[in-house]
């Protein structure tokens, strides 16, 4: 078997295959859980359009999945190290670009699990509803390039820093920032800096898309602008990981 | 004589205080579109005329939607907050004989018996103005999807929880 999916082997197991790995799952399939919960014992919210509701979902799981992403992300060097397992690692048959693949594949791997998890509940929030399909699609579609951009920022900054503790703290304020959309009302986000803010977050192009696709019933072509965003977004992110993957903090 | 003038004088002077305050006519009526068996969720919109009747116009004029609920034993006024975003219609001038159309949107967000009123006054007022009340009856929704989100929202952490719990028994057991 090539390095490259030993590795991603190695990180499966350990986010699936012990105790500690499902645990990490609970607690995502709890947020979700909880959200549903909400939705049913409130009587405000229970009134929402169907449409809406798969949105704020939609949203939900994109935050949660880039919020896990970070944190194994910036597991991923940092915590070789700490764990005195990264020199062995980078002195071994493996070059920093497949150990970087075989970790890039193992957090795709949970966020494959997450979307496929995130699926029961989308359905029943929103079967009755419009567009749950084309919710599914663009979950996946957005999602993915997101979660995974943001795992790649704390890979990197894993890597730099040599830190778990460091790097996490770093990738979960970017993180932070990112997600505001989810926080601040629309008033704010009409401002001429909360509308340069949503061009260039990669967060903001996600939900906006939802928004559109989800409620509005938006075509495809309309999500271009933010597609590429998304897109770029993920390259750069990648781009920075495999920089600082080549030469990573070990000492 | 000096008695009976004094006081047709005053009563001219009231008189036309009433005049003056009696300026402001407001009517109200259901939207056609409106649903004919509203049910919580859905959208009523409420139509008024605001008409200033009097001589003088009518400056810095105010008018507001209230909803009361009437259901028998909950009576109480309703805080719009979750019901309307658009409660209010403010800082407008009347000339006489105008009159100002307004449409009240209202999202139906609990069952129950309910009355509408429009209320309006103006800068130099003291008195306020109102429509004819309206009564609707709001029929309850279904609790939404709780049959579909419960088994969901339930199940899966109960299931990933079950497979902890596998897991852990299986470890236990191998290192005894």
């Amino acid at each position: 078997m090539n390095p490259t999916m030993l590795i991603t082997q190695k990180e499966r197991s350990a986010l699936l295959q012990n105790q500690r790995g499902l645990a990490w799952l609970l607690a995502y399939a709890g947020i979700l859980s909880a959200f549903a919960l909400l939705l049913i014992s409130n009587q405000e919210l229970s009134l929402l359009d169907n449409a809406q509701v798969v949105y704020m979902m939609a949203g939900t799981v994109t935050a949660a999945g880039a919020l896990i992403a970070v944190i194994i992300g910036a597991d991923a060097y940092a915590g070789e190290r700490e764990r005195g397992t990264l020199v062995p690692l980078l002195t071994g048959p493996i070059s920093t670009s497949e150990l970087l693949m075989g970790k890039s594949l193992g957090l795709a791997s949970a966020w494959g699990i997450m979307y496929l998890l995130s699926l029961p509940y989308l359905w029943s929030v929103g079967a009755s509803g419009q567009n749950l399909g084309q919710a599914i699609i663009y979950l996946g579609l957005f999602g993915t390039p997101v979660v995974l951009g943001f795992g790649y920022l704390a890979m990197a900054l894993s890597a730099r820093s040599g830190s778990v503790m460091s790097s996490l703290l770093s990738s979960l304020i970017v993180l932070l920032f990112s997600t505001s959309p989810l926080l601040i009302g629309p008033g704010l986000r009409n401002s001429a800096i909360g509308k340069a803010l949503d061009a260039v977050n990669p967060f903001s192009g996600a939900l906006n898309t939802y928004d559109a696709v989800i409620i509005d019933s938006d075509p495809f072509n309309a999500q271009l602008g933010r597609l590429a965003l998304v897109v770029i977004w993920l390259g750069l992110m990648f781009v920075f990981a495999r920089i600082s993957a080549r030469r990573p903090a070990f000492r | 004589m000096k008695i009976t003038t004094y006081l047709l004088a005053a009563t001219l002077l009231l008189t036309s205080g009433l005049v003056s305050a009696a300026s402001i006519e407001l009517q109200v009526q259901p939207d056609p579109t409106n649903p004919s068996h509203p049910t919580m969720g859905d959208w009523m919109h409420f139509n008024s005329v605001i008409s200033n009747t009097g001589t003088k116009p009518i400056e810095g004029l105010v008018a507001w939607i209230s909803l009361v609920e009437v259901t028998p034993g909950k009576e109480q006024p309703m805080d719009l907050e979750d019901w309307s975003a658009h409660k209010a219609v403010t800082g407008t001038t009347l000339k006489p004989g105008e009159a100002l159309k307004t449409q009240w949107p209202m999202r139906l967000i609990q069952n129950g018996g309910y009355r509408i009123v429009i209320s309006a006054t103006d800068r130099n007022n003291n008195a306020v103005f109102t429509s004819p009340t309206l009564q609707f009856h709001v029929a309850q929704k279904p609790v939404v999807e709780s049959t579909r989100i419960l088994p969901v929202a339930l199940g899966i952490p109960l299931l990933i929880g079950g497979l902890l719990g596998a897991r852990k028994y299986r470890g236990h057991h191998k290192t005894t």
